[in-house]
């Protein structure tokens, strides 16, 4: 994958290398803009989060840990 | 960094020239400068000491114009090779799109080519950003020195270019191998491009 070195000729056009360097880029940006679709992504929303009251109302337990405790809590 | 902005219809593309001190950094931009057409030279901001060592960072900010309609800017920066400048490279990665690591070839100088990338990478990482997957093009710089003082390609490759990332031997006193490596990195960094969310454009 190595490249040999470009020696340098000293009658070379000065901006040679800058002209075939943005030649090379250009077509990497036109191909990348126009592969990428013009229409912006959306932007995801954030899931809705499950609402619950930051403190429980007194005697109610909003969020019930397993079906057993439930039943307890019911038979009381 | 964004690197494409539908709103603005702008790319801006920022890359680090990294590596050891004296490794030839500031010499790839200098370079890439004196080739500059006259109606694209901007100025290149270039902080040296009286010993010419690179005392903040290089700048170079390359405005290529329009291209399919987004106008096209690489920023190309090098950070100070010197260890004690630990904080100006942290400072210059912040942002970066691509890196460049310009590595010195002398077999002498391997120690501290390993160092310097192992501060790059602990840089990167720091700044949340990942070095397995962040563009990078590896550049064994100074290969016109006498064959006994430097490392052939195959070792230094071997030993610094874990990741397998493009890599180009290069004499950047004279040019030799820098606007490869600079096509290189662009193109690796260009090929990341992606749409921006509805708000951030």
């Amino acid at each position: 994958m190595a490249k040999e070195p470009n020696e340098q000729d000293a009658e070379e056009e000065k901006g040679g290398e800058f002209d075939d360097f943005m030649a090379d880029i250009s077509q990497e940006i036109a191909q990348r803009v126009e592969s990428l679709d013009a229409k912006p992504k959306p932007t995801p929303q954030p899931a809705e989060r499950k609402k619950t009251p930051a403190v429980p109302e007194a005697g109610v337990i909003v969020d019930w840990p397993n079906i057993a405790d439930r039943m307890i809590e019911e038979m009381r | 960094m964004s690197v494409v902005n539908y709103g603005t219809r702008e790319i801006t593309c920022k890359i680090v020239y990294y590596g050891p001190g004296r490794s030839g950094k500031t010499t790839n931009l200098q370079h890439i400068y004196s080739k500059l057409p006259e109606e694209r030279k901007g100025k290149m901001v270039s902080l040296a000491t009286e010993t010419d060592r690179t005392l903040f960072f290089d700048f170079l900010p390359l405005d290529l114009g329009t291209i399919s309609g987004f106008a096209t800017r690489f920023q190309l920066y090098t950070v100070p090779g010197q260890v004690y400048y630990a904080a100006t490279r942290k400072l210059v990665l912040q942002g970066v799109d691509g890196v460049v690591f310009v590595a010195d070839s002398q077999s002498r100088q391997l120690a501290e080519n390993i160092e310097s990338l192992q501060d790059l990478h602990l840089n990167l990482a720091e700044e949340g950003l990942d070095p397995r997957t962040l563009p990078l093009v590896m550049q064994y710089n100074k290969r016109d020195l006498p064959a006994a003082e430097i490392s052939p390609i195959e070792e230094l490759d071997e030993t610094l270019n874990f990741r397998d990332v493009p890599y180009f031997s290069a004499i950047a006193v004279n040019g030799g191998g820098v606007f490869e490596t600079l096509r290189s990195v662009a193109s690796l960094v260009l090929s990341r491009l992606s749409a921006p969310a509805v708000g951030e454009a």
